[in-house]
């Protein structure tokens, strides 16, 4: 496999992890944002790979099913699918993250039939003592699915087993994104590594971030904050997907560097491991005790407090939401969020892109600005 | 509650009451102010319903001190406040009431400068604005004690109502209610009953009193009959011509969303189905000239009911059946008052907005046959995405498999920025010169 950035340890490509688990007898699931059980599909030797839009693809065919106020994630999925992009895949997962992935799959459900099976998930909002039991049925609900399709039945005990390893892997994760600041990879490079996590295998993962966490100039409980490149700009950045991930290359050519981030398919998954021996409750207790996000309907409160948190551990000296447009759950959240970094004295930038575009020229202007204003 | 909160309740309340019945005695002897040369002259309830909104909000206003205030999602198991006594307030449908007044531009754009974008919900615009600036066509609104939020209508509710609940600091309770793509699974209605159970103290908290089950069995039975008589009404749609059209409909299911579990709300329907089947006696169409009758799927275009009624029944047409409006009738079988938690559970579960675009689309081809329909009108609603996403496929299936021409309309529910009179007139002069009217 090659190497796709020029970091010190390489990372496969998306398309080759694909490819490679096939040829050895393994099943792909294409799996749109943001939160779902990883452990559970691994158990029935089912890669997860997930599917953000993908960014600058032809939307077209998406745009004869979806209405234009439907994100730009949601349509180029859907045009991805209708033009073969998800052949390789056997199947496709769908966690009820919003009301318009509710719509995608159930399009995809009732009207275009696509030839893999469509398994969904609904995940609780709100805080309920049910919600762990609940979502532990849907995953015994997903699980009796995915027995159907793949004809194996794995047991408690391997469950537990997948459970441990994705826990695992995404301790590496959380151990990444607390070394940043001490890691040779760029931004770019860095975020190219954290989210090789949406479609590799969490034992490949592990070795790799191990390999890449072993460069840390930081000692094993430091923190990142002490490592700021001298004469940037700390930026955290918030929102769905840091796409187009020229963002990164734009923030440092405005000499600005990220050094925690707020993204719903980054930072918002740092998932803690969980408590119950039962391996369904134990998927559950995981999502539902991530970090606060708006598609999950998280308080305001908590979600300013976990912003607050992250500044002030990071050392930012301001915010952007760099989201996605016609994001609903995340536009409701922002006038009271950013009232609320203001009144602590950390200003914020509201960026709106659509996937299908390249970073515009306005945005890097009003970048610009933003970082003059906060330097 | 002060004695001195009741007692400026009861005075302006009773005082207001007192014109409004006096405004409805003289609104039932004139004759309507604008008469259609296309349209029957509007319902003579009309009157009792603008009586009844206006004593609705009217209490609304003196509430604070006097009841406890609940602010509450139009597809909320609402019967658990009212058995609790709860001054109970609809977001949605005082968004809709700005629509239908004209005054959403102004208030919405309130909460535009306040940093809430064009892209959510206009309704959630529209009282975010009346939240931020106090502006409203009702005079004032309470501010709540609760808040209740289930999310069986749309995602969208939920983050509203975090933003109410932030705003007012005050409890929130949200029934989450998961989607039903295929079938509503056992643990679903499980988890819905849970938190129904759940949310019973945190409301008693609240209202400083318990809940009284019989209370909540009468309440659910009066909402079961309420809801029952409205799917009544809306089934007379089937005689030719049509007794009332869907824009009667709109303007009259105002008491079904927001007073459920009243008597006052049974009578009313009852007083209506009664009328309308007179009209049916009498022969009086919605549109005089009933030439075509069709289905109009989506929420209504609140600000221009007036001006879409006289465009068609101009042309002869009538749409005589919506989606919309049946949603707050068709469950009513499946609400039991002996058993207001488990029924509950299920019929919270059960709204079409909760359900999958293959059940729309099946209501919708079962709509065309029971009421002898020529077509649908499928309002394209910038506002409403889960009303909306797989509106193309609908009429697509709609016109390949079932020969049912249908065409898509774009607007927004309550936002007439997003609304092109000229473009709209367009495609429907077209779509009912395909009609052959």
């Amino acid at each position: 496999m090659t190497a796709r950035v020029d970091l010190p340890i390489p990372i496969p490509h998306r398309i080759e992890t694909v490819r490679a688990y096939k040829s050895r007898g393994g099943r792909i699931a294409a799996v749109l944002p943001i939160h779902y059980p990883r452990a559970l599909l691994r158990a029935f030797d089912i890669l997860p790979v997930e599917l953000w839009g993908p960014p600058q693809v032809d939307a077209t065919r998406g745009s004869a099913h979806l209405q234009p106020y439907v994100c730009s994630i949601v349509r180029n999925a859907l045009a991805y699918l209708l033009s073969g992009g998800l052949d390789l895949a056997d199947l496709i997962v769908v966690p009820h993250t919003c009301d318009s992935l509710q719509g995608f799959a159930s399009i995809l459900i009732d009207f275009i039939h696509p030839t893999q099976p469509v398994l969904w998930i609904y995940l609780p909002r709100g805080n309920h003592a049910g919600n762990v039991a609940f979502l532990a049925d849907e995953f015994r609900a997903l699980y009796r699915r995915l027995a159907e399709i793949t004809n194996r039945a794995p047991s408690d005990a391997e469950l537990l087993e997948s459970n441990r390893r994705e826990e695992s892997a995404d301790a590496r994760l959380a151990d990444l994104h607390r070394q940043r600041g001490a890691l040779p990879p760029t931004v770019v490079e860095f975020y190219r590594l954290v989210r090789s996590r949406e479609y590799l295998p969490a034992e490949t993962f592990i070795e790799i971030a191990e390999r890449v966490g072993g460069l840390s100039t930081l000692p094993p409980r430091g923190s990142a904050h002490d490592r700021l490149p001298l004469g940037k700009i700390p930026l955290l950045l918030s929102g769905i997907i840091p796409e187009p991930m020229g963002i990164f290359d734009a923030l440092d050519r405005l000499n600005a560097v990220v050094v925690a981030d707020d993204f719903a398919g980054c930072g918002r998954r740092l998932y803690p491991p969980g408590k119950s021996d039962d391996p369904f409750e134990r998927m559950a207790e995981r999502i539902l005790a991530a970090p606060p996000d708006s598609t999950r309907g998280s308080a305001i409160q908590e979600r300013l407090q976990h912003l607050l948190r992250l500044a002030q551990t990071s050392g930012a000296k301001g915010i952007v939401f760099y989201d996605v447009k016609f994001c609903e759950p995340e536009l409701f959240y922002l006038p009271a969020l950013r009232k609320g970094l203001q009144d602590a004295g950390i200003p914020s930038l509201v960026i709106e892109i659509d996937l299908s575009d390249p970073l515009s020229q306005q945005v890097l202007t009003r970048l610009e600005a933003f970082l003059e204003m906060i330097a | 509650m002060s004695a001195a909160d009741s007692l400026r309740f009861y005075a302006g309340v009773n005082l207001g009451c007192a014109a409004l019945r006096l405004n409805r005695w003289r609104a039932e002897r004139t004759a309507p102010r604008r008469q259609s040369e296309y349209l029957a002259p509007p319902l003579k309830i009309s009157p009792r319903t603008k009586e009844l909104i206006a004593r609705h909000y009217l209490e609304g206003r003196y509430a604070n001190g006097h009841r406890k205030v609940a602010w509450v999602a139009s597809g909320a198991p609402v019967e658990l406040l009212k058995a609790l006594d709860f001054y109970v307030l609809y977001p949605e449908n005082h968004a809709a009431l700005c629509g239908t007044a004209r005054a959403v531009e102004e208030i919405a754009t309130e909460a535009e400068h306040a940093g809430y974008s064009r892209d959510i919900c206009s309704y959630a615009r529209t009282d975010l604005g009346a939240m931020l600036s106090g502006k409203t066509p009702v005079g004032r609104l309470p501010k709540p004690d609760l808040l209740l939020a289930c999310t069986n209508i749309c995602q969208t509710v939920l983050f509203w109502y975090r933003v109410l609940a932030h705003h007012f600091d005050v409890p929130l309770i949200v029934i989450d209610t998961p989607f039903i793509y295929t079938e509503a699974t056992d643990h679903a209605a499980e988890y819905v009953k849970r938190q129904m159970e759940e949310s019973i103290p945190i409301a008693e908290k609240v209202a400083g009193k318990k809940l009284d089950e019989r209370r909540l069995k009468e309440t659910t039975r009066l909402s079961k009959m309420a809801s029952q008589l409205w799917l009544e009404i809306m089934e007379r749609g089937r005689h030719r011509p049509a007794p009332i059209s869907v824009f009667d409909q709109f303007i009259q299911m105002a008491p079904i969303v927001e007073m459920r579990g009243d008597a006052f709300t049974v009578d009313f329907y009852a007083a209506m189905l009664k009328e309308v089947e007179g009209r049916i006696a009498r022969g009086i169409g919605a549109v005089k000239n009933e030439k075509k009758r069709l289905l109009w799927d989506n929420l209504p275009i609140w600000y221009r009911l007036r001006y879409l009624g006289e465009f068609l029944g101009a042309r002869g047409v009538a749409i005589v059946a919506s989606t919309y409006t049946n949603a707050w009738g068709e469950l009513a079988p499946m609400i039991d008052p002996e058993h207001p938690m488990e029924s509950g559970a299920r019929t919270y579960l059960h709204p079409i907005l909760n359900r999958g675009t293959g059940y729309k689309l099946a209501t919708m081809k079962r709509m065309v046959v029971d009421y002898g329909l020529d077509g649908a009108i499928l309002h394209n609603d910038r506002s409403c995405k889960p009303y909306s996403v797989g509106q193309i496929d609908q009429r697509d299936r709609l016109l390949r498999e079932h020969h049912v021409p249908a065409l898509l309309l774009e607007a927004d529910h309550n936002d007439p920025r997003a609304f092109s009179e000229e473009q709209a007139a367009n495609r429907l002069e077209a779509f009912v010169e395909m009609l052959g009217v």
